[in-house]
């Protein structure tokens, strides 16, 4: 029983979930916005488990003296304090809690994210190095492709040139085929692909074939 | 005046007098009112009722100023659907209705009087209903019962059904077909499935963790349900070995499902005694909040491997290009077109799209799901055809005229819907 109720119920929902995809009809409808209406309420308690695991955690590391112990401290402390804030004084915008969010979330959040830059330029020193056939196609292209995005380069590379205005005036549009049509091809088979595996997932998942999620060996029943 | 003269002039003065009085007490109420099903309504919930003005006018000292829409289940007594300004026009739709099974609604409307420069809204309260004592409101013949039709099927996704019945039945008949001897079904090798033992003895080896990421998305991701099933097969794994896995969420119902799949694998594997719940937590649904708690992590436990299975967006280089320089064996699954190549570039092996579906299926190889992927396979190949006898027919379309484009482009046309 502890096994086919869970089953029972994944097929059941899910079966629910392909049906109402195609029956616009109120009944089906109604229905799908209450079980969405349930998933957040679900959701709302497990953040509640969520905070819990994460104090609990941090906790733990403070009383046990883990390595980098006092982090776990400012993690604690901000967590409470946003709390405070948010909850005593209302989170609007002129409120406390909105100028901490503004001022020290969001900038923190954009230092993260710029950091992007710098693994975007080390990623690519690693990857576009001409090593095969392969890299070397890649490394064409993209140089190709960034050379499009900016023809003014070419100008620089070669001057005013009748071979810089040539390439000027034509890379741009290289480039778009380079974007265009072997990219969105390639992309378009792995959707295929992932497509596929989607609907197979789906499939194994609600027929009970995949189990290693409810446990049972890795699933496959024989 | 003459008698007779007098008494006809007497009787049209009564009559005048008693059509002004019945004016006074009772204007005139909307008249043929018609319901009707909204054809743009597949779900069944609207219904438009029109109906014509009142034929006679008002009397002087009072003007229309609107109407009010009002319905209820049969049985039931009529309320307020919506109010209608006069500018509004003598018709009105409402999304209140509810098609079969549920009962019809008799339908009626109101027209709204008021003494002249009185507005219609002056007169309702905030719910829409009349609460000024000068309105007069006098209410239609009542119809019904009558209720919109709700679609039962949406026939602008039968190419999409049509799909995956096709795909489905493939799958379940290719099981059948190999259940037998599914142990001779080849399947090929994915080199980042086979690292996955190396990244597991290579952790026990080195006697450091390992890191799983599940992605951002939440539970309802089929991604994520694919990267929870990876991670049942590596926990497994990990508790023989009594290796370390730290799995940091960032989705509390994910770390919920996730806690619950690892101890379930190390009671499997007969180890529940090694399991660490504290292990698998939940950090923050901040993007870059979870960016940088798991570089974090990383930096300072120094992982013998990462793994990144789901689905992922901005992160997936920050985290992957850390866990390189941290020197970890990384291997990452992905249906995030935008974000493959950057996990291709910085980590040691990548599943491309479907594979990480595969996965789970690769790894247990369980006759079932190897007969599955054999089904999956075979769909694919199904597709290819379809691809390339509509890129004919897409090109047959454009170039040819008659009876041959049009059914060139009926076929193009009716995947492309």
């Amino acid at each position: 029983m502890r096994l086919q109720i869970p089953l029972a119920i994944t097929f059941l929902v899910g079966l629910f979930m392909a049906v109402q995809f195609f029956v616009p009809h109120e009944m089906f409808h109604g229905s799908l916005e209450n079980v969405l209406a349930w998933v957040r309420i679900v959701g709302a308690f497990a953040l509640v488990l969520g905070i819990g695991s994460l104090l609990r955690t941090h906790w733990d590391k403070i009383r046990r003296r883990r390595r980098d112990w006092p982090y776990s401290i400012v993690t604690i402390l901000s967590f409470l304090a946003m709390c405070v804030i948010g909850i005593g004084f209302g989170h609007e915008p002129g409120t406390v809690f909105y100028w901490v969010f503004e001022n020290i979330q969001v900038p923190l959040d954009a230092t993260m994210f710029s950091l992007l830059a710098f693994f975007i330029a080390s990623a690519a020193f690693r990857t576009f190095r001409a090593r095969s056939t392969e890299a070397t196609l890649l490394l064409v292209a993209a140089v190709v492709v960034m050379l499009g995005r900016v023809p003014s380069a070419l100008i620089v590379m070669f001057g005013d040139t009748s071979v810089g205005q040539y390439l000027h005036a034509n890379m741009p549009d290289v480039s778009e085929w380079i974007m265009n049509v072997p990219t969105v091809a390639g992309k378009r088979g792995i959707i295929f692909g992932v497509a596929l595996g989607a609907i197979a997932t789906a499939l194994r998942v609600l027929l009970g074939i995949e189990r290693s999620h409810l446990g049972g060996g890795g699933g496959g029943g024989r | 005046m003459k008698a007779p003269e007098a008494r006809t002039t007497g009787l049209v003065m009564a009559l005048l007098l008693a059509s002004a009085c019945a004016w006074a007490a009772d204007p005139g109420a909307p008249l043929n009112l018609r319901a009707a099903d909204d054809p743009e309504d597949d779900r069944g919930i609207v219904m438009l009722v029109s109906w014509d003005e009142p034929e006679a006018p008002p009397p002087d000292d009072v003007q229309l100023v609107g109407y009010q829409l009002m319905a209820a289940p049969a049985g039931e007594s009529l309320r307020l659907l919506t109010n209608v300004q006069l500018d509004e026009g003598t018709q009105s739709g409402s999304n209140e209705f509810r098609p079969w099974p549920w009962p019809g609604y008799n339908v009626a409307v109101a027209a709204v009087y008021a003494p002249e420069g009185i507005s219609f809204d002056y007169l309702v309260d905030e719910d829409g209903n009349v609460k000024d004592s000068r309105a007069t409101v006098v209410m239609s013949d009542t119809i019904g019962p009558v209720q919109p039709v709700g679609l039962w099927f949406d026939r602008d996704r039968t190419n999409i059904l049509v799909l995956v019945v096709a795909i489905c039945a493939i799958v379940l008949l290719t099981i059948a077909a190999v259940r037998g001897h599914a142990e001779d079904v080849y399947i090929r090798p994915i080199a980042g499935l086979e690292a996955v033992n190396d990244a597991v003895g290579r952790a026990t080896e080195m006697g450091k963790p390992m890191v799983y990421v599940s992605g951002l998305s939440g539970i309802g991701d089929i991604a994520t349900i694919a990267s929870m099933l990876i991670l049942g097969h590596l926990s497994r794994r990990a508790a023989a070995y009594e290796t370390d896995i730290i799995v940091p969420c960032n989705d509390p119902m994910v770390m919920v499902a996730e806690r619950e799949i690892v101890r379930q694998a190390y009671s499997e594997a007969g180890k529940p005694d090694v399991y660490r719940p504290e292990n698998i937590w939940f950090v923050t649904d901040s993007q870059f909040g979870y960016v940088a708690a798991v570089d974090g992590i990383m930096v300072r436990e120094q992982p013998a491997a990462c793994f990144y299975m789901g689905y992922f967006y901005a992160e997936a280089l920050i985290l992957a290009e850390t866990g390189n320089q941290t020197g970890a064996i990384q291997i990452a699954g992905t249906d995030a077109d935008t974000q493959l190549p950057f996990f291709i570039t910085a980590c040691d092996y990548t599943l491309m799209g479907e594979e990480l579906y595969a996965a789970s299926a690769y790894l247990a190889r369980q006759p079932l799901l190897v007969a599955q992927l054999r089904g999956q396979d075979i769909a694919k190949v199904i597709i290819a055809a379809i691809l390339i006898v509509g890129v004919a027919a897409a090109t047959v379309a454009a170039l040819a005229s008659g009876v041959v484009a049009d059914l060139a482009m009926r076929f193009v046309e009716w995947f492309a819907s």
